[in-house]
């Protein structure tokens, strides 16, 4: 499965949304996912991907957005990992 | 100075979930105290609350409900109820001229004890985000705000068991004083977590075990009471200016035309009856009536040694000879003690109780305390001779004495 599939997946379970409503163009506040309702969803990825996102901020507006944070720092965790 | 109507209530609570339920409950005298169905409840000694049995899932969605404790669920549920009642509507610049007057004793005690649980015994490293937001005490008095569209000035007090009766006098008073013309007032409480119950275990105010009927532990000025039963809910009130209220075509439901509130300054839990007694006189002062005019009393009655012996201690000071007349209903005995939603709620049931013309009863009155040895409708309800005017108390560990006085409405002023 994909990131935005697996974000997908888990915005369905914790917001109660559809799948068609959470293509990677919708936007979070349009779904009405606010600044704290997306906070409290970041902390559930992080567990989901053993991430930490507190490093710098990144601005998140879409679905896809969240995809695309995600994919970056798991690509810097690969990159960090010892060889 | 104005003259202040109620225009819609709203009630979530142990005897059901809107204010003809509520008032039917407590007339017919239904139990709303029951056992506490959490797991941890084999800890107390009474597993016993006025629990609020509402489906949360059919009015808020998931995503509506991150960052919302219980408390705030309760509140906007009864906020809802009176402002769909009074028909009023507060969008746009009439929302400018609309305050928010709230009451809670503990705000979000479900957030902020399942935080310390994480914490302490999960040792997680870090907190849900929103923790702070579902539990501070104005969480629920910003919610409605967001909700109702109220942009005037917002307060929450915390005065413990007065807390929503000081919201509705603070509210009173401002639309009194044409501060704001419309004005959302009320109080909601949802602290039924293992922390706060055993909190009041400890301070040996809560009702015992030693009855084989826990539903009636609850047992305001009986001989044999030892205490109350903690209650969840919230009660919610729109107060406007008559003029406005008149010009819009609300249907009002009564006048508000007293409220004393005094601090006794004397113990932070033993109640003393002349701060209460000073609050009663207060409120009748400024209602402009005799005490004995006053046809109906919601008492505090909490069901404490103490507590019933000052109030109506307190009563016979204020009413004289005419207290033994007055009909007294404490209905804490059935729907639980709700701190910071109970003096909401009960001057709601006192407004029911005059609108309907009926007082409900003090249930588990069997056994009458000969110090408390007013007219307190032991056990059925009675309709009231005269249904006029009709009081109610409020008194807070701290010394807090809130009392509200409410008028039968009449277009014309007396």
């Amino acid at each position: 499965m994909s990131t935005l599939e697996v974000i997908q997946q888990m915005m369905m379970s914790e917001f109660d949304l559809k799948r068609e409503q959470l293509g990677a163009s919708a936007k979070l506040a349009e779904l009405g996912i606010d600044s704290l309702a997306t906070i409290e969803f970041l902390f559930l990825l992080e567990e989901r991907f053993k991430l930490d996102l507190n490093s710098e901020p990144v601005p998140i507006a879409t679905v896809g957005d969240i995809a695309i944070e995600i994919d970056r720092l798991l690509a810097h965790k690969l990159a960090d990992a010892p060889a | 100075m104005n003259r202040v109507v109620i225009t819609g209530i709203g009630v979530v609570s142990p005897l059901g979930n809107d204010p003809d339920t509520f008032f039917r409950a407590l007339v017919e005298g239904r139990p709303g105290i029951r056992k506490l169905a959490s797991p941890w409840s084999a800890s107390l000694a009474l597993p016993m609350a006025g629990t609020v049995d509402v489906d949360i899932d059919a009015h808020f969605s998931k995503i509506r409900r991150i960052g919302l404790d219980r408390v705030t669920l309760l509140a906007l549920l009864a906020a809802r109820q009176a402002v769909s009642a009074s028909g009023i509507a507060l969008a746009g610049t009439a929302g400018e001229n609309a305050g928010l007057f709230w009451g809670t004793g503990m705000g979000g005690a479900t957030a902020l004890e399942a935080s310390y649980h994480d914490l302490l015994v999960n040792r997680a490293a870090r907190l849900k985000p929103t923790t702070i937001v579902m539990a501070m005490n104005n969480a629920a008095a910003g919610q409605i705000a967001i909700e109702a569209g109220i942009r005037g000035p917002s307060y929450t007090y915390s005065q413990a068991c007065s807390s929503s009766a000081v919201a509705i006098g603070e509210a009173y008073r401002a639309v009194r004083h044409g501060v704001v013309g419309t004005a959302l007032a009320g109080g909601a409480e949802a602290l039924l977590t293992q922390g706060v119950l055993k909190a009041w275990e400890s301070l040996g105010t809560l009702a015992n075990a030693g009855s084989d009927q826990p539903e009636t532990a609850c047992r305001p000025f009986a001989k044999d009471r030892s205490g109350f039963v903690l209650g969840e809910g919230a009660a919610a009130l729109i107060l406007e200016e008559h003029v406005a209220a008149c010009r819009r075509g609300a249907s009002i439901l009564a006048e508000i035309v007293g409220y004393g509130n005094t601090t006794d300054a004397s113990h932070i839990t033993q109640p003393d009856a002349a701060g209460q007694a000073r609050a009663m006189r207060m409120a009748l002062a400024e209602a402009d009536l005799e005490p004995s005019e006053i046809d109906h009393i919601n008492a505090h009655g909490t069901g404490t040694k103490v507590g019933d012996v000052v109030e109506t201690r307190a009563l016979k000071d204020v009413f004289g000879d005419f207290a033994k007349q007055v009909p007294i209903s404490a209905t804490k005995a059935l729907h639980g003690h709700l701190m910071g939603a109970t003096g909401a709620l009960e001057f709601i049931a006192a407004v029911q109780a005059m609108r309907e013309g009926v007082a409900p009863p003090t249930a588990h009155l069997w056994h009458p305390d000969p110090e408390c040895d007013l007219d307190y409708v032991p056990l059925v309800s009675r309709p009231l001779a005269r249904s006029f005017n009709v009081m109610s108390n409020s008194f807070g560990f701290g010394g807090s004495n809130a009392v509200l006085v409410a008028r039968r409405y009449r277009a014309a002023s007396l």
